[in-house]
């Protein structure tokens, strides 16, 4: 592969399958604090 | 307002809110039409464009779908009632009209996806090595409506079933299936001699085509049509998320989700089509076929035969590859029929009756797109084309009720794990209507060049068929304007 279609393929997966992990990530941590004062005010 | 039966049920998490949704968004354009036109638009010189539409007209919509289902916890007629005003309920009716037509052929395409799985799974597939003749034979029969119909009445049972027990258990089940089928076929696919090549091709940008417009306006019509944003869909599956449910961070999840399964799809397509096609590869991948199926019904069943010597592990490839496609497209159906139903019982009408009603019609509906290509064609490119509009009905309710209040009170409101900055006015307010009307006249402008007989509303894909088609349900939808509301809001203080 020359470099062009490494850097497109850095710039798309990246941001594509990046992103999704990103947000994947950042669900779970709000969740996790959503579960943990929805207990605390149980 | 009515409260028709029961109480109002719940996706019971955030993740099985998301699994549904990505399930509606995830359907068989990933598969077929991505590829096509990637491979159409110079391969990588079509992705950067691809990423930023995801930007700019997807994931802003989705946000805006979710926030209108939230907060008014009604189908898109009652939603769009109250969040542009009574006078615009019609708005709301378009934009279910348009995606019950395409529930209408989307079933028929759901069946042809069983059949061509079973047909894989029996072998049969692999009897003939003429597999245009084969699609012809098939598509020519009266087998697609059978098909259709086990569709919609597999569809109509999972609805029947309600949220929790229906939409969000089964979605739970299909879409983890359909990722993971679609990983299997991804690594091998990648595995295969001379797949490098394909994969070069998917991400080599050529800096001459990047700046041709036409590959940024089949970008755009690609996010358009793929993620589901704008059909109204999201915006009923939103009506069931809980009050305490974010709304940002999970719209950008279905729109980066859905744009990652195209990705793998397309590298998966074009590894196998480089990696054993014996003629031209491109041409192949580029061939759209009669009703764009060209690739998926006819090359690659061609192509599943050549993976390797045994016969066993070729039928199994076939098998999971249309298994996948059946997958995507049912739990898109499935959110079709939904929002169909949802919109009878905002208007009174108890679940049950209206799941039969819409089934009923749906399949009735749908026999003429299973029967003749041509319906099939002009009702796939008169509401294909109708869904951009959908989308700018759904950026003016939010003009209407004020971007910014729209973007505090409800985006930015209770439950929200992430804040939306003032960027998000900008979009909804100037960028989805510039791209709105770029869109639908570049498309209608297009479709004179393809039919000197553009304003013949008979035609199958032109102008003239798609104006007369809006034209007539707009004006019968303004005319039940004030009676629609009052059947919505009749209970209301």
């Amino acid at each position: 592969m020359n470099p062009e279609s490494i850097l497109t393929l850095i710039i798309v997966a990246g941001t594509v399958w990046g992103g999704l992990i990103y947000f994947i990530i950042r669900a779970m941590k709000y969740e996790k604090e959503k579960v943990k004062i929805g207990e605390e005010q149980s | 307002m009515k409260q028709p039966e029961g109480k109002q049920e719940f996706f019971s998490s955030r993740w099985s809110l998301i699994i549904a949704t990505i399930g509606i968004a995830v359907g068989t354009g990933n598969i077929w039409r991505f590829s096509r036109v990637v491979a159409q638009n110079g391969g990588g010189s079509f992705l950067i464009p691809w990423v930023i539409f995801l930007l700019i007209w997807s994931v802003p919509l989705i946000i805006a779908e979710f926030a209108i289902g939230k907060s008014s916890r009604l189908g898109p007629i009652g939603a769009i009632s109250k969040t542009a005003g009574k006078q615009f309920a019609w708005m709301g009716a378009f934009i279910v009209l348009v995606s019950t037509a395409i529930m209408f052929y989307y079933s028929v395409v759901t069946g042809w996806c069983l059949r061509y799985f079973i047909s894989a799974v029996s072998g049969n597939l692999f009897n003939t090595t003429d597999h245009l003749a084969y699609w012809n034979e098939f598509s020519g029969s009266f087998q697609p409506v059978i098909f259709h119909f086990i569709s919609m009445f597999l569809v109509a049972l999972v609805i029947y079933r309600g949220i929790t027990k229906g939409i969000e258990k089964v979605t739970k089940f299909l879409v983890p299936s359909l990722l993971i089928i679609l990983l299997i076929l991804f690594f091998r696919a990648i595995t295969l001699p001379n797949a490098m090549e394909g994969i070069k091709y998917f991400f080599t940008p050529d800096l001459k085509i990047i700046l041709d417009y036409k590959v940024w306006l089949n970008a755009l019509t690609q996010n358009a049509w793929d993620t589901g944003a704008g059909w109204g869909l999201i915006l009923t599956y939103a009506i069931y998320m809980r009050k305490k449910e974010d709304i940002s961070l999970n719209a950008a999840l279905i729109g980066f989700g859905n744009n990652s399964v195209s990705l793998i799809a397309g590298i998966t397509i074009f590894s196998t089509v480089f990696a054993l096609s014996s003629v031209d590869a491109m041409s192949q991948v580029t061939q759209s076929g009669p009703a764009n199926t060209g690739l998926t019904f006819i090359y690659l069943p061609l192509l599943f035969s050549k993976i390797s010597s045994s016969n066993v592990i070729n039928i199994f490839f076939a098998s999971i590859f249309f298994l996948a496609l059946f997958f995507a497209a049912i739990t898109s159906l499935i959110s079709m029929v939904e929002l169909a139903t949802r919109t009878l019982i905002d208007f009174g009408m108890a679940r049950r009756r209206a799941i039969a009603i819409v089934a009923s019609l749906g399949f009735l509906l749908g026999v003429p797109s299973a029967l003749d290509m041509n319906i099939f064609l002009n009702q796939d490119w008169v509401w294909g084309v109708g869904l951009i509009l959908s989308g700018a009905f759904i950026s003016f309710s939010i003009i209407k009720y004020g971007v910014d209040k729209f973007r505090k009170e409800i985006i930015n409101g209770y439950g929200s794990d992430v804040k939306i900055g003032k960027w998000y006015n900008y979009v909804i307010s100037l960028l989805i209507p510039f791209q709105v009307v770029v869109l639908i006249l570049w498309w209608l402008i297009s479709s004179v060049s393809w039919d000197p007989q553009w304003w013949n509303p008979f035609h199958s894909e032109n102008a003239g068929t798609c104006i007369v088609q809006w034209a007539v349900v707009i004006v019968i939808f303004v005319l039940l304007n004030k009676k629609m509301t009052n059947r919505i809001f009749s209970g209301d203080i």
